[in-house]
């Protein structure tokens, strides 16, 4: 009889050991499966953000061109609305510029390129757009979608996607579709607040006064070039057409 | 104090994403051809959601990612077994972390709330813990 019941302890205690170190398997292999789990989904997940960042940093409408050119000039340096670089520099160098002025564009891509590479990544000096509308009426809107941009960190990306996407001046090609497909190449995130801004009065009134701050100034035609710093007296005209003319200037005025 | 029976965690995640699969198709058809989804309590968060460069995913609305998601988690719901457990937490755990991101969007960088967006947001969080309980518990178990 008792060692009847002996066996039976034993067995039971075997069985209960079984299910104990099957229970121990099953909770490994489960605690495996789920950090393999969690290790893939992070994988998908940071995939589809990347994807989805790299299509609003510019490049997703096909009818833009150099949206990854632009976006990779301006990589890493920080914007405040139409403002280009660290906003402690001491110096600011100002753009007075129309975006249907084929002369601008040929600024933004030859000359701009190499001041903002030596002198506005550096956090020597920041490098600022003033809208001066001079070529026609269509050179106002397309400057209060820049500043609308702008507005959302992106103002830069704008301006330099506008340049090298520039149409023939005076022919209307700045309407809401061109403005809308530089926008979004630019990554301006929040396209509807961007349509809302971009009419606003307050904005357009911005694009009327920086256009009086240049005839102010004296300046007759775009892209006109003024600095300010600690070695100047205010804002101060240039009379500039090169990339180390600029950066002369803004060691001159630091 | 009960476990919730696998059969309860299924029927759970039949109706959560049946649900999904809902939402998503309504913002799916509300943002083709250039609409928006109407937003019920106004204030128009929809319309900028819809209108946001982060709306697509390789030229993809992501709402029709949303669609297949949901599809692929019914699927793991109606299927009995190992493989549909595990199979579900994995997609139930990625459609969370991604609905994390878009929420993040919505909240920090496009400004605006869409509450369609919000509702697929919640049904993915509730599938996620139902699919983390059925495959805690019920994995290795009886299908």
């Amino acid at each position: 009889m008792s060692a009847k019941k002996d066996r039976e302890a034993r067995r039971e205690e075997r069985l209960q050991r079984e299910a104990e170190a099957e229970e121990g398997s099953r909770r490994r292999r489960l605690l495996q499966f789920g950090s393999a789990a969690v290790f893939l989904a992070i994988v998908v997940v940071a995939v589809l953000i990347v994807v989805s960042q790299s299509g609003s940093d510019g490049g997703g409408d096909t009818n833009v061109e150099d949206a990854a050119l632009v976006n990779d000039e301006l990589q890493g340096v920080p914007q405040q609305g139409m403002t280009l670089g660290d906003e402690g520099a001491l110096v600011t160098l100002v753009e007075f510029g129309d975006l249907q002025c084929p002369v601008c564009k040929g600024y933004a891509e030859e000359i701009l390129p190499d001041v903002i590479e030596s002198s506005v990544r550096s956090g020597e000096a920041k490098l600022a757009f003033r809208n001066f509308t001079i070529i026609d009426e269509d050179s106002t809107p397309a400057g209060a979608a820049a500043i609308a941009a702008g507005e959302q960190g992106r103002g830069w990306n704008f301006v330099e996607l506008f340049y090298r996407n520039q149409g023939i001046e005076r022919t209307g090609y700045v309407d809401d579709d061109f403005l809308s497909s530089i926008a979004e190449a630019a990554g301006v995130p929040n396209i509807a607040r961007w349509n809302r801004e971009r009419r606003s009065q307050r904005i357009l009134r911005q694009v009327a006064e920086s256009t009086e701050e240049a005839e102010r100034l004296g300046f007759t035609g775009t892209p006109s070039f003024a600095v300010e710093g600690p070695a100047t007296d205010g804002l101060e005209t240039l009379s500039v057409s090169s990339a180390e003319e600029l950066e002369a200037a803004i060691e001159g005025a630091g | 104090m009960t476990a919730v029976g696998e059969g309860n965690l299924r029927i759970a995640a039949t109706f959560l994403a049946a649900f999904g699969i809902g939402v998503a198709t309504y913002i799916a058809i509300a943002d083709s051809g250039g609409g928006a989804p109407v937003c019920l309590a106004g204030g128009g968060g929809c319309e900028t959601v819809a209108e946001s460069s982060y709306s697509e995913l390789l030229g993809v609305n992501v709402a029709i990612f949303g669609i297949a998601g949901y599809a692929l988690l019914l699927g793991t719901a109606l299927l009995r077994g190992d493989a549909p457990r595990m199979a579900g937490f994995c997609l139930a755990l990625t459609g969370f972390g991604f609905s994390v991101y878009l929420t993040y969007l919505e909240l920090f960088v496009i400004d605006a709330i869409c509450q369609w967006c919000v509702a697929s947001a919640i049904l993915m969080t509730l599938l996620f813990a139902v699919n983390a309980v059925r495959m805690v518990r019920y994995v290795g178990a009886a299908p």
